[in-house]
């Protein structure tokens, strides 16, 4: 029989109790969904134009290691690489207000 | 398939990564967690954890760290292993060892670092693998 694993999923659903873990909890799931979805978006148009990590790395003047680093997490990426990426894939990277209802309600 | 998220235990019983939990901000804490939901939910080599999750190197390659800033711009770590297949898991885990925090502009010791990996090789060691359950 395995091991208990379920000790982390406890301890979570007992913290989100608290209204002010809750919130900061939330708000960074929507900040780290925002990022790792510009990451996985720039890794599919990479594929969908069908280009090694490591020839968009010659396309942006990068080392190969460099760009097969970020796109696997491990480290972090800076807006200026993410910019230069979306450019030699032909694409833009956008900021999208949130629609004025919400910001009302937020206000 | 997402990832299971444990907690290593110490042979004493204490579990490391909760007391440094419990002894962060609040804002840091979630934010810790969240990552790590974020992580275990896609975990590598997909791009997950929003920049705050990476892979550590030199002497402490095979680590993981969840890298995240807090009030007075003092730094917090949390660290991790990846267990896919540890005698004992039902699944593949992220185990999470301990913690530490810094002030901005200062570095971890050699011998902080050592700890860590003292925790890594003394959850490698566990036969089943020792979590808090």
């Amino acid at each position: 029989m395995g091991v208990d694993m379920s000790y982390r999923d406890r301890r979570l659903a007992t913290r989100m109790d608290d209204p002010a873990f809750r919130a900061e909890y939330e708000s960074a799931q929507r900040q780290i969904a925002q990022i790792d979805a510009v990451m996985r978006r720039l890794d599919a148009l990479r594929e969908e134009a069908g280009k090694s990590k490591a020839q968009l790395a010659r396309d942006i003047d990068k080392n190969p290691a460099t760009v097969r680093r970020l796109f696997s997490s491990e480290v972090n990426p800076e807006l200026k690489t993410l910019v230069a990426i979306a450019e030699a894939l032909d694409a833009d990277l956008v900021v999208k207000p949130r629609s004025r209802r919400r910001k009302r309600v937020a206000a | 398939m997402g990832w299971r998220i444990v907690y290593y235990q110490s042979e004493g019983g204490d579990v490391p990564a909760e007391a440094f939990l419990d002894g962060c901000p609040t804002a840091v804490e979630a934010k810790m967690e969240a990552v790590l939901s974020a992580v275990a939910e896609a975990p590598p080599p997909s791009f997950s954890g929003g920049g705050m999750w990476e892979a550590m190197h030199g002497a402490m390659s095979g680590y993981f760290e969840v890298r995240v800033n807090g009030p007075g711009r003092e730094h917090f770590r949390l660290f991790c292993l990846l267990d896919r297949d540890g005698p004992g898991l039902d699944e593949p885990a992220i185990v999470v060892l301990t913690g530490l925090r810094k002030p901005n502009a200062t570095k971890f010791s050699e011998a902080a670092y050592a700890r860590v990996r003292a925790r890594g090789e003394d959850y490698k060691g566990s036969v089943p693998r020792r979590i808090a359950t």
